[in-house]
Formats: structure tokens, sequence, C-alpha cells
């Protein structure tokens, strides 16, 4: 019994996505991403622990020597009064607390954004792909229209129609984003079309739609994952710039674009209001960035050393 | 050659069709009414009438559709709901300066970014490598915004007083009005066309500087310039290290490269004259195609810096519902974004031969 099971064991150790793990996880660069990654997920996740304050309180009146764009008091580094690791904004919260707070959000808006953008774009690749014909020349050349957008002017637009704030920025970035997974879903659809794992389907009698979502779509999913990373980084950093041209999120909501929006002009008087946030979306685009690129040099088989 | 650039050509007809269609649509179901946005109080049943009438919005959607196709075919622009001058004239005005903040950054973020690149990738591992690499991966992940302000706040408050420091907004120091170059030149009375092209080049700080003879306007223009294009700059000088780094990491892994080596060629000859020109393709499409990032974070930079070009005046009328600037000034940006990349495709199809025979 026991040799029985050592062999499968064995089999089980080389599978692909056990490879891909290990090859993911050799790179350096990947490994640090991740390293972020985790930090920003417990930031995020335990927000209500670690900030002192609410992420909208305002310490006005509530709290002795609370000034408005106080720097920030480290009782490590000798400072006295209450503790504010990044300092006060201009309406006297705790910038500290807003960072951690903004990772929900962030987070959040990265992964349904890009979520958004791939269940539209790999439905609308897929059809064309598989359906080919006119309604194929119609999808591709109205992504192409899409894609002739300055990114950020085409998604400025739309939150114009639809209107300002988070959820329809996260649409409006979304929207902006389909063509990218449409055309890599179509051109693994017609890579695999005429497969011949996908014509055996065929002759027993699968209907199309089953072809589609049983054969074709789990082997387009590499090139889709690795995309998607990557298209977490730049959601993160497109709805933090509408946010910044409140055009995104709205105040009091802690998100990183519209604090650092709101507070602009306050910079050269308090530079850390800026600062901080400014760090923390670097570092979250930065962490998906490596993870995307780790993602990809794992995933791509011709990549492989 | 001549057949692909004319298939090039003929694909990019439709998707400039296109352009037009989706920016007439957005202008049109965009919420608000132009004529109270305008008028505001004085917006009576009467005022908004004529208002309409004047700018064509009583038509039937399709009719003001097909005017406007004949209008932008006629290269008119319409005129401005909010200046009441004709969008061209604000488009003579506002996108000079965008195309040399634009250029300048480009320039900037190829120089350096090819350099970077070579250098990391002729020591590969080293630490010059990772240092590189760690500026690419952070460049390309820190917010336009974030590094403009940040720029701004090192050289105009942290370094105020020294030899290095650098304004923080506009184009020119407050009270300086620079001279028209067809006035400087005699020409004040010309028009047509080329009155057109003097004004352009004129609205362009720099050349305007040289060419009306200006060495303190130059010297203040470039100052100003400076922050705002490394801000612009920093995200495709990333991208364009990484693409030349990998590149030419592919390319000095051939075997021509290696026969190079064999002859007895100095590194220096071998990565500058046979891997460099090779490795330098990839790096073309990624320059052309970074101009939509450009553009889109020219929006960001101009608010910013507080530069009157056309990411701001694009934002701006959005908010003031400006509908005929917003028209004319997208298709303006998204047609000039299209033939840029048809430009790149081309270039890379002259560089490369095999890509004309594949397509």
């Amino acid at each position: 019994m026991t040799a029985a099971t050592v062999p499968t064991k064995r089999a089980a150790a080389q599978t692909p996505l056990r490879r891909a793990l290990r090859s993911f996880l050799e790179q350096r660069t990947a490994r640090v991403g991740l390293a972020i990654f985790a930090v920003l997920l417990v930031a995020a996740l335990g927000a209500d622990v670690f900030a002192s304050y609410g992420p909208t309180e305002v310490l006005i009146g509530k709290e002795q020597g609370a000034d408005r764009l106080a720097a920030p008091c480290i009782n490590l580094f000798g400072c006295t009064g209450p503790q504010h690791l990044f300092g006060l904004d201009g309406n006297v919260r705790d910038v500290f607390s807003r960072v951690l707070h903004g990772a929900r959000v962030s987070l959040q808006v990265g992964i349904l954004t890009v979520g958004f953008a791939i269940v539209l774009g790999t439905l609308l690749g897929s059809i064309a792909g598989f359906v080919g014909g006119w309604l194929d020349t119609l999808i591709m050349r109205v992504m192409d229209v899409l894609l002739a957008f300055p990114s950020l002017l085409l998604a400025i637009a739309i939150v114009t129609v639809i209107g300002p704030g988070l959820i329809n920025a996260q649409i409006a970035i979304g929207i902006v984003a389909i063509p990218i997974y449409a055309r890599v879903m179509r051109a693994s659809v017609l890579s695999l079309r005429d497969r011949e794992f996908v014509s055996a389907s065929r002759a027993l009698g699968a209907s199309e739609a089953a072809i589609l979502f049983r054969k074709v779509l789990p082997n387009a999913l590499t090139p889709i994952i690795v995309q998607g990373t990557l298209g977490i980084a730049g959601a993160i950093l497109d709805v933090a710039a509408l946010s910044f041209l409140g055009l995104g999120a709205q105040p009091p909501l802690a998100e990183w674009g519209s604090m650092i929006g709101g507070d602009r002009n306050l910079l050269f008087s308090a530079p850390h209001v800026v600062l901080f946030p400014g760090i923390a979306i670097t570092l979250t685009v930065l962490a998906f960035n490596l993870i995307g690129d780790g993602l990809r040099d794992a995933l791509d088989p011709r990549l492989q050393r | 050659m001549t057949t692909y650039i004319l298939r090039r050509l003929l694909i990019s007809l439709p998707v400039i069709f296109g352009i037009l269609v989706a920016v007439f649509t957005i202008t049109r179901i965009l919420p608000g009414d132009p004529c109270r946005a305008m008028l505001g109080e004085k917006a009576t049943e009467a005022a908004c009438a004529a208002f309409n009438v004047r700018y064509g919005f009583d038509q039937p959607i399709p009719v003001q559709f097909l005017r406007y196709l004949g209008q932008v075919a006629t290269g008119d622009l319409g005129e401005s709901i909010r200046f009441g001058i004709p969008v061209t004239e604000l488009l003579i005005e506002r996108l000079p300066p965008t195309v040399e903040l634009a250029l300048a950054s480009l320039g900037i973020a190829t120089f350096f970014g090819i350099r970077l690149g070579v250098a990391a990738a002729t020591r590969r591992n080293s630490k010059r490598d990772v240092g590189t690499m760690i500026f690419a991966n952070l460049g390309v992940s820190i917010p336009v915004f974030v590094l403009g302000l940040l720029l701004a706040y090192l050289f105009a408050i942290v370094l105020k007083g020294t030899p290095i420091a650098l304004p923080s907004a506009g184009r020119y120091s407050p009270g300086t009005i620079p001279d028209e170059i067809a006035v400087v030149w005699g020409l004040g009375g010309l028009g047509g066309p080329i009155r057109v092209l003097l004004d352009f080049v004129s609205n362009m700080a720099i050349p305007n500087a040289i060419l009306t003879l200006r060495p303190d306007l130059l010297i203040d223009a470039l100052a100003h310039l400076i922050l705002p294009a490394v801000a612009l700059a920093t995200i495709p000088m990333a991208v364009i290290a990484r693409i030349t780094r990998s590149s030419l990491l592919d390319v000095l892994g051939s075997d021509y490269v290696r026969t190079a080596r064999a002859k007895g060629l100095t590194e220096r000859q071998v990565v500058g004259t046979h891997a460099l020109r090779n490795a330098l393709l990839p790096v073309v499409t990624v320059i052309g195609l970074s101009l939509g990032g450009l553009l889109s974070g020219a929006v960001l930079t101009e608010t910013i810096f507080n530069f009157a070009g056309v990411g701001r005046t694009i934002s701006e009328a959005i908010t003031a519902r400006d509908y005929v600037v917003v028209q004319g000034f997208t298709v303006v940006v998204s047609v000039g974004y299209v033939l840029v990349n048809l430009l790149t495709d081309i270039s890379y199809a002259y560089l490369d031969p095999r890509v004309r025979m594949d397509s």
C-alpha cells in the first residue's frame, strides 16, 4: 500500500501548478512583492485594531494640543505628546489611521475594478474569437476605438457622464481596461479553437458553450491571470488619480488619492499629508507589479530556464 | 513598404471614425444642460431656445452628428461655449504647451532610459543592474501626481534660496509676457496657414525664446519646464530602461554577437554598433506606446504645475459643460494618438523587414 502511494506523491510534486509556484517563489523580486502584499493585507484587515483613531475622526476638541497639520509625533523618537506616527491632516485627523483604512479601500478598488474588466473582457473576447465573422470585427473594432483614447482622458469623460464617486470611477477605469482582456482572451481562443482536444469534444457532442467554458477558458487563464495582476496595479493608480482630481472617492472617505488631492495645497506647509499616502500607493502598486512580473516569468513556459 | 503603409492607413480610418462617434455620443449624453450651465440665472425659456438654435442643439441627434462630421472634415471644430472663440484658436493656444511638455518628457525618458537599460544589461546581476531595476520598478509604481508634488516641494521649498531651486508653477515667472514670433519678425499682418504655424510654435516657450532671441526667457522657460517634464518622464523612462535591458540581454546571447566578440572587437563596439541596433527595435514600439500614458499623465502634471495645456483645458471644460471644447480637444488628441501609433508601426516595419512580411 505504501509502495502504491509513493509514486502518486512524486507525481503530485511535479504538477505544472507546483512547478510554477516553486519557480515563482524562487524569484527574489516576487518574494518582495508578496511580502509587501502581506503587510498590506494585514493593514487592511486589521485597520480597526492597529489604528488608534477612526479614519474620519476629527481630533479637534477631543485631544489636547491636536493642531491642524501637526507634524508626525513618534514617542520612540522622543515626542512626548499623543502619538501620531504620520502626523495630522488639514482637518485634524490622524493620517496614520487614514492610511491604514485606505489600504482596505485600495485593495478592494484594485481587485473589483480588474474583476469587472476581466469578466466583461473575457466574455467579449471569447465571443469574438469563438463566433468570428462580423461579430468578431464589430467587437474588436470597438475595442480598438477604446484603446485609441489616452486612458485617463476616456475615464474622465466616462465619469463625467455617470457622475463622480468611487464606484463610478471604478466602473470607468474598468471599462477602459476591457480591451486588454478582450484581446488576450480572443488571441487565446483563436489559438485553441482548432486544436485537437477541442475538435474531440465537439465530435463527442459537447455544446459550444460547454466547449468554451470547460475546454477553452481554463486553457486561456494563464495570460489573463498575469495581465490581471499587473492590471490591479494600474487600476489602483488610475482610480487614485481620478480621486486626486476629485472625480473618484469623495471626502471624508479615507482613500489615498483623495487624501492627497484634498490636502494638495497644504503641501508646502505640511509635506507629510502628501508623503505618507503617496508612499502607501507606491508600495501597493509596486507589490502588484512585482507579483505580476513574477507570475509571468513562472507561468510562461517559454521563459523557463 | 508602400502597400504596408497604405494598408495600415486604411485600418486607421474606421478607428478615427469610431473616435468621432464615441466622442460625439459621450458629449451628448453628458448630464446637465449646456444652456443652464452657461447662462446661469439668465437661462429663461426664450434665452435657452435662442442658445440652442445658435449651437444647433435644437436639431435631431443624427442631424447634429452629420453636421458635426461635415464641420470636422472642413477643419471647423466649432466655437467654445465658454470663451466664445473658435476651438481651433483655443487649440493653437493650449496644444503647444502640452506638445512641448510631452516632447521634453519623451526626450528625457528616451535618453536616460536607454542609458540605464544598457548600463544594467552589460553588467548583469551587478549592483548597478540591481539598482537600476529597483529604480525602474519604483518608477512605474509611483503615481505621477505624488512624484510631481514631492518634486515641487523639494525644489521650490526645501531648496529655496539655493542655486538649484526651481519654480513649481506656471510656464514663466509671473508678469512675463513672451512676444509673438510673427510680430518680432515683422510679419504681424500675415494671415493664413503660415501665421497659424508661427503662432503654434510661438506658444511653445522654448522655441519661442530661441526664435525671438531672448536668452532670459529661454532660461526662465527651461527652469519652469524641468520639474513637470521630469515628473512626467519617470514612468516611460522606467519602462524604456526595463525593455532596453531585457531586449539587450536577449541579443547579447545570440550567435552573431558571439562572432563579433570572437573577431576581437572591443566590448564597446560589440554593444554599441552590433547589439544595440537590434535591441532597440522593441524600444521604438514602447516609446510610441508611452505617448498615450504621457497624455494621460499630462492631465495630472498640468493640474499640479498650473500649466495651461490640453489636459487641464479638457478637465476644466468638462466641469464647465463646454461640450464643443471637450469634443474638439478629445478628437484632436485621440486622432493624434492614433497617428503617432501609426508612425510607430511604420517605423518599426521600416527598421525590421520581418514585420512587413508577416502581416
